[in-house]
């Protein structure tokens, strides 16, 4: 997210690239380069969307 | 992950039991001392305690639409707020939906805990303000195409500094909206509903101090979690797909795509809503926290009820809304009808795709709308402008065990119809009727519910009115060879005349189910037909005694008993 200078109005919504989740810090980068220019909320979000544009149709990313 | 060796569960299922009865009271109060009838007769509103860093500890059975929503909703708004600027006597108000919130109506009131100088906890209520201002009374601008359209939209603010009201937000707030006295009553009582929650609560934090009441709520959650990782444990691994559209925008005839794909990869489910259609311009777009609770919402459905509610029982469950779509709308484009219309599609089909998985759980389409008939005027008596809210009920889906239920909330409300007689109180119309709508239900081994039929005739006063709904082309579909319930319609008749006319007939507008500030004029009609449930199994396999007895009671005519059972006049 990024928020004015005066923190009165919010300038841009910034979402993660995998779950659409509201990015309110820095976030996570991916280092593939099909994903560049994207922010993600968590390595999981980073690992689901790397295996999906690289062709896995049912990635199996453990969390718990 | 996973509750310790030391976990007391009989002190924790008391704490849990302490929380659910202070969130109870929280919503009685409320019931008991708002103005709106959207609060004290349909109950609107849910009430819910958080922890200081916003995971949700319990919640009360008000409106499932709320409770999912619930943790997206106060975690969103602490990254605004930070802790150590909320202090005693504090109360926060947001209702902002692109920050986590559900939509304009949909107001949430958290008010912080302390005990022994510390913030433990915070008690939530979110509720919906039946007035916000914007282009129509009752707050759903059907034919909006920007949030700007659709009511006043309040950031995390604090309406309370330390006990004291903020006079500059109250007064910002009422001045936009067109009922300021049934507003202030209104977030009076959600005040309130807050406070007297986090007395009780700290009440029970100071009984047991408050690091064991920590380590308890998070043993409670870890618990919640360990539950429903052993629910989805039992479920088949797989890739389980489906989809469902909701009939138009409002803006253009054009259908729009909710489609899902539930990974269940042994204790986990991954919901991945891509492939639903990119947003769009009439306001039945979802924001991400009616998508989160609508996911969350299908998949209670589907598990044991006896999961406590919390953020726990959801960690398991990855939900997957890209930004720019349907379930998950990006700033500035409306969304007032998205946590009404489009939760039922997004829960129904996350129940569709997952029907294989959990067949004696799931269960068939429900009407899946609230049918949001929304007005206002000026009350002459009191010379006072009126805003209300309607909602109306639909048939529900079969199960496998059981017809659906008749004339119910549809899957995201658990809300109350208002009474007749309290509705002709306080507004003018006459109710010349409401009546169980025949074959509406899908046909089945287990038949679909019924839908209903409402009928006004308004008074002496002219009454702007819109409406917001759906299901008028695309039915609530069967399951396994159940048939679909019939479609829901919205019909008008002007005073002298004897022609029933869609708003689309009438008035020109661009969908029968979306429309926007028609005016109603003294001795004008209007026809609510709200649809029915899916039906479930094959209709050759439903006991014909059954079929006797749904013509007996009027729920299904001999000629649909024959066409759709094959059930004859003398019952073979």
């Amino acid at each position: 997210m990024r928020f004015s200078d005066t923190g009165y109005y919010i300038e841009r919504y910034i979402k993660c690239g995998n779950c659409g989740v509201l990015v309110y810090d820095e976030g996570v980068k991916a280092s593939d380069p099909k994903l560049e220019g994207q922010t993600f909320c968590s390595d999981w979000c980073v690992d689901w969307r790397t295996q999906r544009v690289n062709g896995n149709k049912a990635p199996r990313i453990k969390t718990g | 992950m996973g509750t310790s060796k030391a976990t007391d569960f009989v002190t924790m299922n008391i704490i849990e039991s302490s929380m659910i009865s202070a969130c109870r009271e929280m919503g009685i109060t409320l019931m008991k001392t708002s103005y709106s009838t959207i609060f004290n007769e349909a109950l609107d509103f849910t009430c819910a305690i958080a922890s200081a860093e916003g995971e949700m500890w319990a919640v009360a059975e008000f409106c499932p639409a709320q409770i999912g929503g619930m943790p997206l909703i106060i975690s969103s708004s602490l990254k605004e707020i930070p802790l150590d600027t909320i202090h005693p006597g504090d109360v926060i108000v947001h209702n902002d939906p692109y920050r986590g919130g559900l939509h304009t109506p949909e107001h949430t009131l958290f008010c912080p805990v302390f005990v022994d100088d510390q913030l433990v906890a915070f008690t939530v209520a979110i509720g919906h303000v039946a007035e916000v201002g914007g282009m129509v009374p009752g707050g759903f601008a059907s034919e909006a195409t920007e949030i700007f359209h659709e009511g006043i939209r309040v950031p995390p603010v604090k309406i309370k500094k330390r006990g004291e009201d903020v006079e500059e937000v109250w007064k910002l707030w009422l001045a936009n909206v067109r009922t300021p006295r049934y507003n202030y009553g209104d977030m009076r009582a959600l005040i309130s509903g807050v406070e007297v929650g986090a007395e009780r609560l700290a009440q029970t934090i100071s009984k047991y101090g408050v690091d064991h009441f920590r380590k308890i709520c998070a043993d409670l959650m870890d618990y919640s979690e360990a539950r429903m990782r052993a629910e989805i444990r039992d479920l088949p691994d797989g890739a389980y797909p489906f989809h469902d559209f909701m009939d138009n925008d409002g803006v253009t005839d054009q259908e729009i795509r909710i489609n899902v794909e539930c990974f269940i990869q042994d204790d986990e489910i991954v919901v991945d809503f891509e492939g639903s259609s990119p947003q769009v311009g009439g306001p039945i777009n979802a924001t991400l926290g009616v998508t989160w609770s609508a996911a969350y919402n299908a998949i209670l459905h589907l598990t044991d009820p006896s999961i406590p509610k919390n953020s726990g029982c959801f960690r398991p469950i990855h939900v997957l809304a890209p930004a720019g779509t349907v379930v998950n709308v990006d700033y500035p484009a409306p969304e007032v009808g998205g946590n009404t219309e489009t939760h039922p599609r997004i829960a129904g089909a996350v129940i569709g795709a997952l029907a294989p998985a959990s067949p004696e759980r799931a269960f068939a389409s429900e009407g899946g709308t609230h049918l949001n008939f929304v007005f206002g005027g000026q009350d002459k008596a009191n010379d006072e402008y009126f805003a209300c809210y309607d909602i109306e009920v639909v048939g529900w889906g079969a199960t496998r065990h059981a017809d659906g239920n008749d004339a119910t909330d549809a899957i995201n409300g658990n809300c109350r119809v208002t009474p007749v007689e309290v509705f002709e109180t306080r507004y003018p119309w006459l109710t010349e009727e409401v009546s169980l709508i025949p074959d509406s239900g899908g046909a089945g081994a287990t038949r679909g519910g019924l839908g209903t039929r409402r009928i006004w005739t308004c008074l002496d006063a002219e009454i702007t009115c819109s409406q917001l709904t759906d299901r008028h082309v695309h039915q609530a579909w069967g399951l396994n060879g159940g048939g679909s319930g019939t479609s829901g319609m919205t019909l008008y008749m002007a005073a002298g005349s004897n022609e029933w006319q869609n708003m689309m007939q009438a008035f020109g507008k661009a969908s029968t189910s979306k429309w926007s500030n028609v005016v109603i004029k003294p001795g004008d009609r209007v026809e609510i037909v709200t649809p029915g449930g899916g039906g479930y199994g094959s209709p050759a396999e439903r006991d014909p005694e059954l079929v006797q007895e749904d013509v007996a009671e009027g729920y299904v005519t001999a000629e649909r008993a024959k066409a759709d059972y094959g059930l004859g006049a003398g019952g073979d």
